[in-house]
C-alpha cells in the first residue's frame, strides 16, 4: 500500500507566541523557492514509494494561507506524482480568516474534503492572550461556514489558558454540530515567546480541564478517540489515526518528517523515520536526518502513540513484528500498571484507562525506566 | 596537575634552595570554625607564597566541596620561606587540617609529618571538644603545642579566658601563647616568630638509608599514584630507584617536589622535608598509606610503623543509580581510598538496589562526603542508604556476628540476644544549658556519668547507645545551646538492648536496602517518621503509592505518595514521535540519585529518610 502523505506548509499570516512548529511569515521570494523546492520533491518522492495515497494531510504552518494557485499549483504537482486526492480521506489545515464560503468551495473544487480550523477559542482575551488575530466572532463565523460547505471539519480549542472558561468554550464549539474537535492543554514550549516571558501553565486548572472535556463533549456526541481528540463515530481524522497505529507515511516540505517501511531508504531491520532539514536547507536540497528503528523502538512507539488511542495497541500484532511484549521488557512495570488500572488488557489489545490516560507521560517513562 | 616551577636549583622568593635551609613543620589544629585556614591565609600572605591576584580566603580548601560548604576536609600541605627577625631564612612546611570531628584521621596522620602544632582557640568560644581531643592527638604523638589564640578582633572575645581554659581544661602550658586576628592580620607575625623559637626543627641524618613516610596520597590518571611523603632520613632525587617496604614493589622516581600549595617541582628531598613524587606507580594496591619508601639499593631497616587504621563506626550502602557502573564506582572507591584513607569498603548486595558496596565512615558528614566527592570526581550517579551503626547478634545457635546492614539481621525466632554500639560522650557547655541538654539526652536513652566544673563551662559525661545520637543529635544539641554546645564520644562495648528491625514497604514490596534497627519502644516514632519523609521527597508518580512501616509483619505506620492528577503531553502527531522518544531517553539517563524500585521513582533523600529531623 502507498504510504500516507503529509505536506507541510510553512507560512502563517502571523506568528502565534506559543507555537514551537515551524512556521514563519510569507515572504514572496522565499514562497517561490519553497514551490519550486516542493515540486522537486514531490517528483523526487514519488519514483521512490509511486502510487495514489489514502490520506493527505496538508498541515502548517497555514496552508490555507497559500493563495489559490499556489494551492493549485502544489495540488496539480501531487495529482501528477501521485494521484491526488486522497482515496480516504484529504485534510486542509486553515486559519479562520483565510476563507469564506467562496473560498471553501474552491478548496472543495481542488479535492480538499476535511477542513482542520485553527479556532481556539471563542472567548476574545483569551485569543488576544494567545496572540491570535481573529475575535470569538470571527472563530464562530469561520466554523459556521466551513459546516455549511459539507466538507468534514474539525476545529482546535486551547484550554488552560488564565482566565478562560474552558467549558463554554467547549459547548460553544460543539454546539455548532462539529464533527471533530480537538482540544489541547496550552503547552509552553521551550524557545517560544511565551516560554521566553516566563508564562506558566496551572498545573490544577490543566488537570480540572483536561477532566472537563471528555464528559462535556459526550453530551455532543464527540468521544474521545485519542487524548486530545474527539469525533462523532466514524468521524475520526484517518490520516492521524494511521500514523498512530505505525503504518508508514510520507512526509514533504521543510521539517516534515516521515516513518518508512522496511526495505527503503536504507532503512533498519524495522523501518525508518527520516525527518527533512528546515526551509533554508530544505531549499539546499539537504538530506533528512533518519533513524533506523529496532525492535525495542518499534515498541516504545507503539506504546507512545497507541496507548494515546481508544483502540490502543494490538499485542499480537506487536509481537509478530518485534518480537516483543511489553511484559516480557518490563514485567514490574506491566504488573504495576494493571493492577492500579491504567491499562487494561481486553482480547489482543492493550488500552490505557481513563486514568491511564491522563498520567500517559508518567506511565512511558517508567516504561523505558525499566528497560 | 599544575607544575608551576621546573628545573634544577631554583629561586624562591630570592632564596635559594639549600640544603643547609632550616626546616620547622606544623599542622594547623582546632576545633571546627575557629579559624585554621584563615590563619593559613594570613601565613601564606606574610610569606608572599602566593601572588596578589591569586589570593581568596580559605586559599588551602582547594576541593569545591569545600569551598561550598565552608569547612575543611583534607588535610593540605604547604611549604613557604620566612625571612624571620633574626636574619635568617626557615622553610615552613605546614599542614592545615579539618576541625571537624569526623575528619579527625585526616588531622592524625598530618601530625605523623610534624615536629610541631599551632593549636588554634577561637577566643569568643574558648576551648570546645575537638580543641581537647587535637591537642591531646599532638601530645600523645611527641610534638611541641604552639597555642595561638584567635578572633581577638570580635567584641565577645575572651582571650585571657582561652587561655586559663587551655592550661586548666587541656593542661598546655600556654604562657608563650599569641593572641592574634586571623581575620585581620593582627599579630600574625608574631605567630611566624614563634615558631621559628619554639617549635623544634626536624632531626634528620641526610647520610643515612632513606626513610620517607606516605602520609597522603592523590590518584593521576596520568602519572599514577602520588604519594605525599615526609622525608625522615636520607634523600630522594629523580631517577633513583625506591623500594615500598610493606609491598617490596620498586620504582623509579619520575620527579620530587613540594607543595605551594600546587605541585611544584624541585631537584630533590632532603631530610626533614615534606614533599611528592611521582614513579608510574599505576596499581594502587602497590602503595599504602603509613607506608614507608625506602632505596632499593641501600634499603633502611628501620621503616616508621603504620598509622592505626582508621575504625569506621557508621556503614552505608553505595549503590550506583545506573548498575552499568558498578565497576566505575569500585574504581572510583580504590582511587577515592587512596585520597581518603579513612573508609572502607566491600560488595554487597541488595534485593532492591542491586550490586553496590556496604561502606564504613566516620560519621555521617565523612559519609556525606566520600558521596559527594565520588560523584563529582568520578561522575558518578549514586544512590547511598541511610547510614547504621553496628549491631553484634548472638542467634539461638550460639553464633555471634557483627550486623552492618540492618536488612541482615536474622528473623526475630533466631536472635538470642542484640547488643548495640554505647559510646562515652562527653558534652561542652556553658552552665546555664544544662538543663537543656540533659533533656535531650535522656530522651536519647542516655545515662550521665559526671559533670564536672571549668569555670563557668561545664563537662557532661555520658554513656549513650550510639545509634541515637547519630542522625539529628547534634544539630539538636546545637539549637538547644545556642550554639554553644561541643560534644566528642569515643566507642565504649556493646550492650544489651531490646531492638527490633523497622522495614519499610514501597508499594507493597518491603525494601531491604530501607530498613533500620531501632528500640522497641521508639519503633512506631522512627517508623512514623521515615514513611512521612518518604512521602513528602518522592515525587509525584503514575499511581498513588503506599509507604508503610513495619515490624515483623504489623504495619506501624502509613503515608501516601500522590498520582499525577495530569501527566500527558497535549500533542503527539507523526512529526513529534521522533522527539519524544528522544526526550524519553533522555529523561531515563537523567536519572542521578533516583532509583527505580519496581516502578516507582525513589530519590536518595527517600532512602535517607530515617535521618529526617525530628521537629
Ligand atoms: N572575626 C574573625 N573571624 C575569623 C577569624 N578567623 C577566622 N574567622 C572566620 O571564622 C570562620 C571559620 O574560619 P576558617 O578559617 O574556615 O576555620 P577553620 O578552623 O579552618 O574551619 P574548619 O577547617 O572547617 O575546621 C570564617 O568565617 C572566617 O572568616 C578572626 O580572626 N576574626
Ligand atoms: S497559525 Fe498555527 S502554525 Fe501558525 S504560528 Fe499560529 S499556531 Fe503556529
Ligand atoms: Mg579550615
Amino acid at each position: 500500500m502507498a504510504p500516507s502523505l503529509y505536506l507541510h506548509v510553512p507560512f502563517c499570516p502571523h506568528v502565534c507566541p506559543y507555537c514551537d512548529f515551524h512556521k514563519m511569515r510569507r515572504d514572496e521570494r522565499l514562497v517561490a523557492r519553497y514551490l519550486d523546492r516542493l515540486e522537486q520533491e514531490i517528483d523526487e518522492q514519488a519514483a521512490r514509494y509511486p502510487g495514489r495515497p489514502a490520506t493527505v494531510y496538508f498541515g502548517g504552518g497555514t496552508p490555507s494561507h497559500l493563495s489559490d494557485a499556489e494551492l493549485a499549483r502544489v495540488v496539480g504537482a501531487l495529482e501528477r506524482a501521485f494521484g491526488f486526492p486522497g482515496t480516504v480521506e484529504t485534510t486542509l489545515e486553515a486559519d479562520p480568516l483565510t476563507f469564506d464560503p467562496e473560498r471553501l468551495a474552491r478548496f472543495r473544487d481542488l479535492g480538499f474534503d476535511r477542513l482542520s480550523i485553527g479556532l481556539q477559542s471563542t472567548q476574545d482575551p483569551v485569543l488576544r492572550f494567545l496572540g491570535r488575530a481573529h475575535d470569538g466572532r470571527a472563530a464562530m463565523q469561520a466554523l459556521d461556514w466551513a459546516l455549511a460547505s459539507g466538507m468534514r471539519v474539525n476545529a482546535d480549542v486551547i484550554t488552560a489558558v488564565a482566565g478562560q472558561d474552558a467549558e463554554r468554550d467547549l459547548r460553544t464549539v460543539a454546539s455548532s454540530g462539529v464533527g471533530h474537535m480537538s482540544v489541547y492543554s496550552l503547552t509552553v514550549e521551550a524557545g517560544t515567546p511565551f516560554a521566553l516571558r516566563g508564562v506558566v501553565v496551572d498545573r490544577e486548572r490543566e488537570a480540572d480541564d483536561f477532566e472537563l472535556a471528555a464528559p462535556v463533549l459526550a453530551e455532543y456526541g464527540l468521544e474521545r478517540y485519542e487524548v486530545s481528540n474527539f469525533a462523532r463515530p466514524g468521524d475520526e481524522s484517518r490520516h492521524n489515526q494511521s500514523t498512530w497505529r505505525g503504518e508508514p507515511y510520507l512526509g514533504l516540505g521543510p521539517s516534515a518528517s516521515s516513518h518508512l517501511p522496511d526495505g527503503v531508504a536504507g532503512a533498519g531491520a524495522f523501518g525508518t523515520r527520516l525527518r527533512n532539514p528546515p526551509i533554508r536547507r530544505w531549499l539546499e536540497g539537504a538530506p533528512p536526518e533518519s533513524e533506523a528503528l529496532d525492535a525495542e523502538g518499534v515498541v516504545v512507539e507503539r506504546l507512545l502513540t497507541g496507548l494515546r488511542t481508544r483502540e490502543g495497541v494490538d499485542l499480537d500484532r506487536l509481537r509478530e513484528l518485534t518480537g516483543r511484549t511489553p511484559e516480557a521488557m518490563a514485567p514490574a512495570w506491566w504488573r504495576d500498571a494493571l493492577r492500579h488500572r491504567l491499562l487494561e488488557v481486553e482480547g489482543p489489545r492493550l488500552r490505557a484507562t481513563a486514568d491511564g490516560l491522563a498520567r500517559l507521560d508518567a506511565l512511558l517513562r517508567t516504561f523505558v525506566q525499566a528497560l | 596537575m599544575t607544575e608551576t616551577r621546573s628545573g634544577a636549583a631554583f629561586p624562591v622568593h630570592g632564596v635559594r634552595y639549600d640544603a643547609s635551609v632550616e626546616i620547622r613543620n606544623f599542622s594547623i589544629i582546632a576545633h571546627v570554625d575557629h579559624g585554621k585556614s584563615t590563619l593559613a591565609d594570613r601565613i601564606l600572605e606574610l610569606t608572599q607564597s602566593v601572588a596578589e591576584r591569586n589570593r581568596r580566603d580559605q586559599m588551602l580548601d582547594t576541593l569545591d566541596l569545600e569551598r561550598e560548604r565552608g569547612i575543611t576536609i583534607k588535610a593540605s600541605p604547604v611549604r613557604v620561606f620566612y625571612r624571620a627577625r633574626n636574619g635568617r631564612t626557615y622553610m615552613l612546611n605546614l599542614i592545615d587540617t579539618p576541625g571537624h570531628v569526623d575528619f579527625g584521621y585526616e588531622v592524625s596522620r598530618a601530625l605523623r609529618a610534624c615536629e610541631g602544632v599551632l593549636l588554634v582557640v577561637d577566643a569568643s568560644q574558648g576551648v570546645e571538644a575537638q580543641t581537647i581531643q587535637n591537642a591531646y592527638l599532638a601530645v600523645e604523638n611527641g610534638l611541641e603545642v604552639l597555642p595561638v589564640i584567635n578572633k581577638i578582633d570580635l567584641p565577645n572575645a575572651d582571650a585571657d579566658g582561652a587561655i586559663a581554659d587551655l592550661e586548666e581544661v587541656v593542661g598546655i602550658p600556654a604562657d608563650h601563647a599569641v593572641k592574634v586576628s586571623a581575620k585581620t592580620g593582627e599579630n600574625v607575625e608574631a605567630v611566624l616568630e614563634a615558631i621559628v623559637e619554639h617549635l623544634p626543627p626536624p632531626r634528620g641524618d641526610a647520610e643515612a638509608p632513606l626513610r620517607a613516610l606516605i602520609f597522603d596520597a592523590v590518584y593521576d590518571s596520568y602519572q599514577g599514584v602520588i604519594p605525599f611523603l615526609r622525608v625522615l632520613d636520607g634523600r630522594i632525587v629523580p631517577g633513583d630507584r625506591i623500594r615500598v617496604v610493606s609491598t617490596g614493589r620498586e620504582f623509579e622516581v619520575d620527579r620530587v617536589g613540594f607543595f605551594e600549595p600546587g605541585f611544584a617541582v624541585s631537584e630533590a628531598l632532603g631530610p626533614g622535608e615534606v614533599g611528592w613524587l611521582t614513579a608510574s606507580i599505576k596499581d594502587i594496591a602497590d602503595t599504602q598509606i603509613g607506608d614507608t619508601v625506602t632505596l632499593a639499593d641501600n634499603p633502611t631497616d628501620r621503616p616508621e610503623p603504620g598509622f592505626k587504621p582508621a575504625q569506621p563506626v557508621v556503614f552505608s550502602g553505595l549503590y550506583p543509580t545506573d548498575s552499568e557502573d558498578y565497576p566505575r564506582l569500585r574504581e572510583a572507591l580504590e582511587k577515592l581510598s587512596l585520597n581518603d584513607a579513612a573508609f572502607t569498603f566491600e560488595p554487597e548486595t541488595s534485593e532492591a538496589l542491586g550490586f553496590g558496596f556496604r561502606c564504613g565512615f566516620l560519621g555521617l558528614l565523612h559519609a556525606d562526603i566520600v558521596q559527594a566527592r565520588l560523584e563529582r570526581e568520578y561522575d558518578l550517579g549514586l544512590i547511598a542508604t541511610a547510614p547504621a551503626v553496628v549491631y553484634e547478634v548472638t542467634t539461638t545457635d550460639g553464633v555471634t556476628e557483627l550486623i552492618q546492614n540492618p536488612s541482615a539481621l536474622p528473623d526475630p525466632d533466631r536472635i538470642a540476644s542484640i547488643r548495640e554500639p554505647y559510646v562515652r560522650l562527653g558534652i561542652y557547655v556553658p552552665e546555664e544549658y544544662v538543663g537543656n541538654v540533659m533533656g535531650l539526652v535522656q530522651e536519647k536513652r542516655g545515662e550521665m556519668k559526671d559533670m564536672l566544673y571549668h569555670g563557668k563551662r561545664v563537662e557532661l559525661r555520658y554513656e549513650v547507645p550510639f545509634g541515637e545520637i547519630l542522625y539529628d543529635f547534634h544539630d539538636r544539641l546545637k539549637s538547644l545551646t545556642r550554639g554553644y554546645a561541643s560534644m566528642d564520644y569515643d566507642f565504649l562495648e556493646h550492650r544489651e538492648g531490646a531492638l527490633v528491625k523497622v522495614d519499610v514497604l514501597v508499594n507493597e514490596e518491603r525494601v531491604d536496602a530501607l530498613s533500620v534497627i531501632a528500640h522497641r519502644d521508639r519503633a512506631y516514632e522512627v517508623g512514623r517518621r521515615i514513611v512521612d519523609r518518604m512521602a513528602q521527597v518522592i515525587p509525584r508518580q503514575m499511581f498513588a503509592v503506599p509507604i508503610q512501616a513495619a515490624v515483623g509483619g504489623k504495619i506501624l505506620a502509613r503515608a501516601t505518595v500522590r498520582a499525577f492528577r495530569k501527566d500527558v503531553t497535549a500533542k503527539c502527531y507523526g512529526g513529534d514521535i521522533t522527539r519524544k522518544k528522544k526526550l524519553l531517553e533522555k529523561q531515563k539517563k537523567g536519572k542521578a540519585r533516583m532509583k527505580q524500585l519496581g516502578t516507582v521513582e525513589v530519590p536518595q533523600e527517600a532512602f535517607l529518610a530515617v535521618l529526617g529531623s525530628e521537629e
